[in-house]
């Protein structure tokens, strides 16, 4: 803690602190305006593309996924709990709007409301016995319940419609959440980023957010100093699982096609929220924000500017920098500059 | 009777290709705690070496592991060396690392390839007969064979050398094998080379057997990762047996109740092991907890 300590006086500290987000240091009027100015900037970002399909296309999936991410992020980054199965949570959000809106008539905004407790029954009946497991063979489990929950999206096609998947109705509604304005998809997903990066806040600074870190860093020593390790851990799930299955939603009638493999793929969904999350800074509230939005236009125009030269060239560039970033950027983005700026506070503070 | 004795025998076949690829996944995952996606793409690239020689150069395609596996060893120090070591107190970064050589080799060989599908056609090895009504080629039995023979030599590595001792120690407790004066970094680094050498050995083996494409590995490492930890980690044993667990049970289930669920059904078997015994069956109790 004396590195903190070390910091107060220098000019940098505010912004490193800010860019961690929430520590106890931090007052709570300060993180709260931080925190609307930065949705006021998304809010800009988005305005300022709203003229432009392609850009505002990249920008509301850019947001989508920091959302995704900073809700991995609640049980991934803060409790320590590598899941490499929130892919089923999202999908569980997605094919209970796409089902229900689709054979049922049901309108997509009470959808994804039942998809939230239905993630959250999932989670928590997968996560009671996987808990028990530690580090990689946590990873290893959740792994297996994503590959366990493709099969059976396969397997149930008359529900979920099999490998062909289901086709959202387009009749532009508000009812619907079908617009043919694309800003609007753009407003829904600010929202939704705005409410989990919420949430990730309010969390990190109460007693559930240094419960899951205390687990993380050391589970026995969580448990001897009076947490509830298992109870500390299934919270963060829950909410994460069911912030995730909202996103799942929205992908749904952003995209308006749900297909088990590209649901339940790993590259682009369930280890893709990891990745954002590790890129930005994992275990920090704005870490998954920035890591979206690097890695989504990153990845869109290496699409665009390699795949003409050779198959499969644009996902192998994809490859090597997820290989090359952790190396070089072993704390991500937010993790490496709020390191400079504290280094750079103390030359100053001598 | 017939028709079991010929899911059997499918089903043991199939745990020979597991029991392989897992022997490899074992040793990375078992000793140095790295769940390494790219481990099916090791034995992907094994079998496109395998291919190569065999067609370029009209090799005898199982004489190619000669070169073959010696190269798939240097690219496993290298990847040890470059990628896992750097990472070593950062099991999520190494995760995302070997998710990326997954990837990254994955889709360099799809952009030299072009798409194409390639066989190897080895007359001897595509040559069936009769095993109690199923029909068996002789690249699956070879692999039966290699397999064992695999096992066996492992085995004696690791409890009659000196490396071996090293290799046990560094599982069992790794701090206190550091005081006992091993060299850690080493010892993963020469594993993490025996391991990809394995894929290797398992991808030439493999060549004659499967059709090549870039995400072949896809359908052996799901498997294999069910074999390591059913079968217990760094446990030679558990991943010889594990891989006709996993074998068996697939064939079973994939005949008698619907091969669409096959996957599901062994995963399950997963799951139930790594939580009712996470050191797998044949693993030490306890060695779960080290490296977490």
């Amino acid at each position: 803690m004396t590195a903190i300590d070390d910091t107060e006086k220098s000019p940098a500290a505010p912004i490193g602190r800010a860019l961690r987000g929430g520590t106890a240091s931090a007052g709570s009027r300060v993180v709260w305006s931080v925190y609307a100015g930065g949705i006021a900037l998304l809010a800009l970002l988005l305005l300022a593309v709203t003229g432009n399909d392609y850009w505002l296309n990249i920008l509301i999936l850019a947001f989508l996924f920091g959302g995704l991410a900073s809700s991995w992020n609640i049980i991934g980054g803060f409790g320590g709990q590598l899941s490499l199965g929130h892919a089923v949570y999202f999908a569980i959000g997605a094919y209970t709007v796409g089902i229900l809106f689709q054979d049922h008539g049901w309108s997509p905004w009470l959808a994804a409301l039942v998809g939230v407790p239905i993630a959250c029954i999932v989670a928590a009946l997968t996560s009671w016995p996987t808990f028990r497991l530690r580090g990689p063979f946590f990873a290893m489990a959740t792994l297996a319940l994503n590959q366990v929950a493709l099969v059976l999206a396969l397997y149930f096609s008359e529900l979920t419609g099999g490998p062909s998947g289901i086709t959202l109705s387009f009749i532009p509604s508000f009812g619907d959440v079908a617009f043919i304005e694309r800003w609007k998809y753009g407003v829904l997903v600010l929202v939704y980023l705005a409410v989990t990066i919420g949430v990730a806040t309010w969390i990190s600074r109460n007693r559930l957010g240094y419960g899951l870190r205390a687990v993380r860093e050391d589970d026995e020593a969580a448990a001897a100093v009076g947490f509830n390790v298992f109870r500390v851990k299934m919270t963060g799930m829950l909410v994460s699982a069911g912030l995730t299955s909202i996103g799942g939603g929205i992908y749904a009638v952003y995209i308006r096609y749900l297909d088990p493999d590209s649901v339940f793929s790993l590259a682009d969904v369930g280890v893709r929220f990891v990745l954002i999350a590790l890129l930005g800074g994992i275990g920090t509230v704005t870490g998954p924000v920035i890591g979206a939005l690097i890695f989504v236009p990153g990845v869109t125009l290496l699409q665009a500017n390699l795949s003409g030269q050779a198959p499969g060239i644009n996902v192998a560039a994809v490859g090597l920098l997820m290989v090359v970033i952790p190396v070089l950027l072993r704390r991500g983005v937010v993790g490496t500059v709020s390191q400079l700026l504290r280094k750079g506070g103390k030359r100053w503070s001598k | 009777m017939q028709t079991l004795f010929r899911i059997l025998i499918i089903g043991i076949m199939l745990g020979g290709i597991y029991g392989l690829v897992a022997m490899g996944l074992n040793l990375i995952f078992g000793v140095v705690r790295v769940v390494n996606f790219a481990q099916g793409e090791l034995v992907m690239l094994g079998m496109y070496g395998a291919y190569l020689l065999h067609s370029k150069w009209g090799w005898n395609v199982y004489l190619t592991s000669v070169l073959v596996v010696p190269a798939l060893f240097v690219l496993g120090l290298v990847i040890q060396r470059l990628v896992i070591q750097p990472l070593r107190e950062q099991p999520a970064m190494q995760l995302l690392a070997t998710f990326g050589l997954l990837i990254l080799f994955q889709n360099l060989v799809l952009a030299v390839t072009r798409g194409e599908t390639y066989t190897v056609r080895e007359p001897a090895a595509s040559r069936t007969f009769d095993v109690f009504g199923a029909q068996i080629d002789v690249g699956r039995i070879v692999i039966f064979i290699a397999t064992t023979l695999v096992a066996l030599c492992l085995w004696w590595v690791l409890q009659s050398t000196s490396f071996g001792r090293s290799v046990r120690a560094v599982t069992e407790n790794r701090p206190a094998a550091r005081l006992m004066g091993i060299n850690v970094e080493r010892t993963f680094l020469v594993v993490f080379g025996l391991g990809a050498a394995l894929a290797g050995l398992a991808g030439v083996l493999l060549a004659p057997v499967y059709s090549l494409t870039p995400n072949v590995g896809q359908n052996f490492i799901f498997a294999a990762f069910a074999v390591v930890v059913v079968g217990g980690l760094g446990s030679v044993t558990g991943a010889y047996i594990g891989g006709f667990i996993i074998g068996l049970v697939q064939s079973l289930s994939g005949y008698y109740l619907d091969p669409r669920l096959g996957t599901a059904f062994y995963f399950l078997v997963f799951l139930v092991v790594l939580i009712i015994r996470p050191a797998g069956l044949f693993g030490r109790l306890g060695s779960e907890k080290l490296g977490a």
